[in-house]
């Protein structure tokens, strides 16, 4: 049986719906509220549990593939990987400088010092690691 | 045979002194759901009367499943659904009437959906027409339309005045057309809905197709900025692609269409200081994009 999502998606986000579904799925892995093993729900499924297309979560979790987070097994499902990193430097390097430059962004007018941004960030970071590490959720 | 469900090819319409649709080309691939866009009176549903027949075009043709809409033979019309906010019926019939009268038309008639979508918005198929609630007559034409299995499905505006269980069934009625491969065009000025379900974004204005990509790409294409509120003018004037602009406060909020990667140093080079982009999602930017034929009535109000 696949393990139910805790997933909720808004409309009216900056984010496409296709992009919230990845970062959601991203990020539970990250936290280990999904680990190696755990089966997705159907593209059906979780197109009719969040009323979208399903077209847009097959786009989700082809990315979510691509990105080396997801194996597809014949005819049995999707299923969260062993860790792995399927993207090329280049890529993973374009992201990054992408995802820092919308951060940039958003707090370029908010007067924080530096050195507030970056002891905000690495604590963000640090969190995930530390419940990466021990295994429990947060 | 086409592999376009709908096709209009120069397609013009004038009422009187007014043109409801001009030089209007527009090809839909088979499969998806294609949303329709635009402002009130824009010519979306001049556009679907010409389509199905109901109307004659000024200039130009249109195509369904590669039929002429000026002569559609009753087996293409039998795959084309159609339900528009009117949900216009015989008042003086029951829905099982209606149906009866009906059905024969459809030799793909599917009687479990239609029973299933009877069921869900609760419609008594005893009770006359007339007396159904306008959600209930909204069902009731749904089903009607679901159950003659339609390889393309028109939805014009389908849950325009419905409570929100009714307009979550035409959400699960959409999501299922996927299921079964019916190609669905959908009009609807409700965003959240729009975003939902959308892989192709239509947009019309004033009668002219004016946008045909999907919504990523579309969101993509327009930008809000934030810059303090004395370079108003300055962006006013200076600013190509300017879709609207406003004062909050101290600052001045502006959407632009296709700023470009460097759009931040060309404002620094206008002398526009401290300007920051703001990300957008689909309805927002739609929202910026309708807006703009707007603008005369929100500059009026600032004054």
């Amino acid at each position: 049986m696949s393990k139910p999502l805790k997933l909720s998606i808004r409309t009216g986000d900056p984010r496409a719906i296709f992009k919230q579904v990845v970062d959601a799925i991203s990020l539970a892995i990250a936290r280990n509220e999904l680990e190696e093993g755990d089966k997705l729900p159907s593209v059906r499924a979780l197109a009719m549990q969040l009323s979208v297309n399903p077209n847009t979560i097959a786009k989700a979790y082809a990315e979510l593939t691509a990105q080396g987070l997801l194996d597809a097994r014949q005819g049995l499902g999707l299923f969260i990987s062993a860790p792995k990193q399927l993207l090329s430097r280049e890529e993973r390097s374009k992201r990054l400088r992408a995802a820092v430059q919308r951060l940039v962004n958003d707090v370029a007018h908010l007067h924080y010092s530096d050195d507030e941004v970056l002891r905000m960030l690495a604590t963000e970071l640090g969190r995930i690691r530390t419940v990466s590490k021990t295994g429990g959720a947060a | 045979m086409s592999d376009f469900v709908l096709e209009t090819r120069q397609l013009g319409k004038v009422f009187g002194s007014k043109h409801a649709l001009r030089d209007f080309n527009l090809q839909i691939e088979r499969g998806g759901v294609h949303a329709l866009i635009g402002s009130n009176g824009a010519g979306k549903s001049t556009l679907f009367r010409i389509l199905l027949g109901f109307e004659t075009p000024s200039v130009g043709s249109s195509f369904l499943l590669g039929e002429s809409s000026q002569a559609l033979t009753p087996a293409c019309r039998g795959k084309v659904g159609y339900v528009n906010d009117e949900h216009t019926l015989p008042r003086w019939l029951t829905p099982k009437q209606v149906k009866a009268m009906q059905q024969s038309y459809y030799p793909l008639w599917n009687e479990e959906v239609y029973r299933n979508v009877i069921a869900s918005f609760d419609v008594d198929p005893n009770q006359k027409v007339g007396s159904l609630s306008r959600g209930e007559r909204a069902g009731f034409n749904l089903a009607m339309a679901l159950a003659q299995s339609p390889e393309l499905l028109i939805l014009d505006e389908p849950t325009l005045g419905l409570d929100v269980v009714a307009r979550q069934e035409f959400l699960d009625a959409v999501l299922f057309c996927t299921e079964i491969d019916t190609t669905v065009i959908y009009c609807s000025h409700q965003m959240e809905e729009v975003e939902r379900l959308a892989e192709q974004l239509i947009i019309i204005e004033k009668g002219v197709l004016k946008e045909h990509c999907t919504p990523e790409d579309f969101s993509a294409r327009v930008q809000l900025w934030i810059a303090p509120l004395e370079f108003r003018e300055l962006i006013r004037a200076k600013i190509p692609n300017l879709l609207s602009s406003r004062a909050i406060e101290g600052d001045v909020h502006f959407y632009v269409l296709d700023p470009g990667e460097s759009f931040g140093s060309r404002l620094g080079l206008l002398g526009i200081r401290d300007a920051v982009s703001q990300p957008l999602g689909l309805a927002n930017a739609v929202r910026a994009y309708l807006a703009k034929n707007h603008l005369g009535a929100q500059q009026a109000l600032a004054c």
